[in-house]
């Protein structure tokens, strides 16, 4: 063993070495960047990522362009990931959900990533270390937090876990509760309610809900006529509401008295308080509606593993600094995506990918001692009110007095046209943006 | 060009880079935000949206110019360009137009980073 811990290996790597350590054929054709292919040397610093999901996916990647001799490990609690991204689609069984089901091999093969599957249940800030359940303990010199989302169902009397995982599905996380919603949509009877109840702000996937009611409409159109749709909401307003209600007039009445969607804002009382799951009725604080399926999407906050080794601050979030990702709280610690307090940049996959690249960018400055570089982030949401009418939002972003914010003039929602041409290639280009991205995040 | 002039024309785009690294993106930290559309250093040949690698930093700038001002008609990309000056199109253009001109899943690691470290050493010399 003595000659392992020989001084040489506490030096960068270099291709001669790796052909006296591994031969030249396992070296050929490594070029010039190759070492880190093959080992790291010891002294190479180790970023920790927790969760390999969209942010924790896309930080490996092009944290390895970044720093092609960093060591970067991966814990995640599952061996597969399915994105909730397109999940809306699995509902009217435009996708299965096989189809959105990802995992982390080419992250580890070609990026050179240690992936361990475990479950984190601990972190000691002081001493940069993560303990994981199956009991191990992991050094960081970077600790990357990527956690999505952690539902309050407290804020509904009558609704929890439980109930969400039977007959009461949210379905905002996909999986098993996916494939009950899809099946409860389909066992609708002729001419019957379903409700959605939409969260509060903030939360994950902001126009989610509203494709998903009108994937509802759009399936009732063609196969439940005389069913209704139900959106209670707490809000006032919602993104992309313009392109979204002018869609639903086009294609599902809305506003008429045939209407398959009926929306009920803040305002008029459209704030849930409270399930009654015998009776299959849900009290706002505008009356009770009962339905025959109900699907409430829960208000929100940052991922229990973010809670747990305390990263959020008292709006259940967690800080930032804008222009690197690292958590105000802890140093050397950064948090992406949904769990993040990203101020404009809405909680998409789209965000999460973004800011794992600046924070990739931020990580590789900051172990070279460099200044970081001036942030820019981006978000594009394409959503589809119906399975050929696309609606998006897309915006650059910037860092301006401690805040992400709207760069230039890029902020804005697909227009109100009479060409059907937009509303078809926006959703062409969702089609195209989704086969897309998760090869950006997984590939 | 002379050896002489290669050195100290890099001299000086080394100074240009420090000048403007204070008020802007890199053009790789740039090029990686189109990437969830066009592909991973734009390499994706097989979609809708149009591939960016190997495009000629001419066509890729007098595009995203014309979506700016509204010259040309456009889905998002006109609002997507409204968040760039001229001088943060021409970074990435010239980043995109040193990727290689192949499909991203069949890109050695090597070779993305042997291009962007060309990229990097021969940017905004056009």
């Amino acid at each position: 063993m003595s000659q392992l811990e020989n001084k040489q290996f506490d030096s960068k790597i270099t291709r001669r070495d790796l052909i006296k350590l591994f031969g030249a054929t396992a070296v050929a054709g490594t070029g010039i960047f190759g070492a880190s292919q093959q080992a790291y040397a010891k002294s190479a610093a180790h970023v920790v990522v927790l969760g390999g999901g969209v942010g924790g996916a896309t930080l490996a990647k092009y944290l390895r362009f970044a720093d092609p001799d960093v060591k970067i490990t991966i814990i995640e609690q599952y061996p597969e990931y399915i994105t909730c991204l397109r999940s809306n689609d699995v509902i009217i069984g435009m996708h299965t959900l096989d189809e959105l089901t990802f995992n982390l091999d080419t992250i580890k093969n070609k990026y050179n990533v240690n992936v361990v599957i475990d479950t984190v249940i601990g972190a000691d800030f002081d001493k940069k270390t993560v303990r994981t359940a199956k009991g191990d303990t992991f050094s960081y010199d970077k600790l990357v937090v990527s956690p999505g989302i952690d539902f309050r169902f407290e804020d509904y009397e009558g609704y929890d876990a439980t109930l969400a995982e039977g007959a009461f599905p949210h379905a905002y996380k996909a999986g098993p509760q996916t494939l009950e919603l899809r099946r409860q949509l389909l066992a609708l009877p002729q001419g019957g309610t379903a409700i959605i109840a939409t969260p509060q702000n903030p939360f994950r996937c902001p126009p989610g809900p509203y494709e998903r009611a009108s994937f509802f409409a759009e399936y009732f159109k063609e196969h439940n006529p005389t069913a209704k749709l139900l959106v209670l909401d707490p809000k006032d307003r919602f993104t992309k509401d313009v392109p979204f209600k002018k869609a639903w007039e086009r294609l599902y009445g809305y506003k008429s008295d045939n209407s398959l969607i009926e929306w009920v804002s803040g305002s008029e009382g459209g704030r849930v308080l409270r399930l009654d799951a015998k009776n299959m009725t849900v009290e706002t604080e505008g009356g009770s509606y009962k339905a025959d399926l109900i699907n409430i999407i829960p208000n929100q906050r940052a991922g229990k593993l973010a809670q747990i080794i305390g990263l959020t601050d008292s709006s259940g979030w967690c800080p930032i600094q804008r222009d690197t990702m690292e958590s105000a709280l802890h140093k050397e610690v950064y948090v992406l995506g949904d769990s993040s307090i990203a101020d404009e940049m809405p909680k998409s996959g789209y965000s999460a990918n973004s800011q794992a690249k600046v924070c990739a960018q931020a990580i590789a400055d900051a172990l070279k001692g460099n200044a970081p570089g001036k942030a820019i982030y981006s978000n594009v949401c394409y959503s589809l009110a119906g399975q050929n009418y696309g609606v998006s939002i897309a915006a650059i972003y910037e860092v301006r007095d401690g805040r992400i914010v709207a760069k230039g003039k890029s902020a804005g929602v697909s227009p109100i046209t009479d060409k059907p041409a937009q509303p078809i290639l926006e959703a062409v280009y969702q089609k195209n943006w989704q086969r897309e991205f998760v090869k950006d995040v997984f590939s | 060009m002379k050896l002489r002039n290669l050195i100290l024309s890099a001299g000086f785009l080394a100074m240009a880079q420090n000048a403007s690294a204070e008020i802007m993106a890199s053009g790789s930290a740039m090029a990686w935000q189109c990437a969830p559309c066009h592909g991973t250093n734009g390499q994706e040949f097989v979609e809708a949206m149009p591939p960016l690698a190997g495009m000629p930093a001419k066509q890729f700038i007098d595009a995203m110019i014309a979506y700016r001002e509204g010259t040309r008609p456009a889905i998002i990309m006109d609002r997507v360009a409204r968040g760039f000056t001229d001088e943060e199109i021409k970074a990435m253009a010239y980043w995109f137009e040193k990727q290689p001109v192949k499909q991203w899943e069949n890109t050695s690691l090597n070779e993305a980073l042997e291009a962007d470290a060309t990229a990097r050493s021969t940017g905004g010399q056009q």
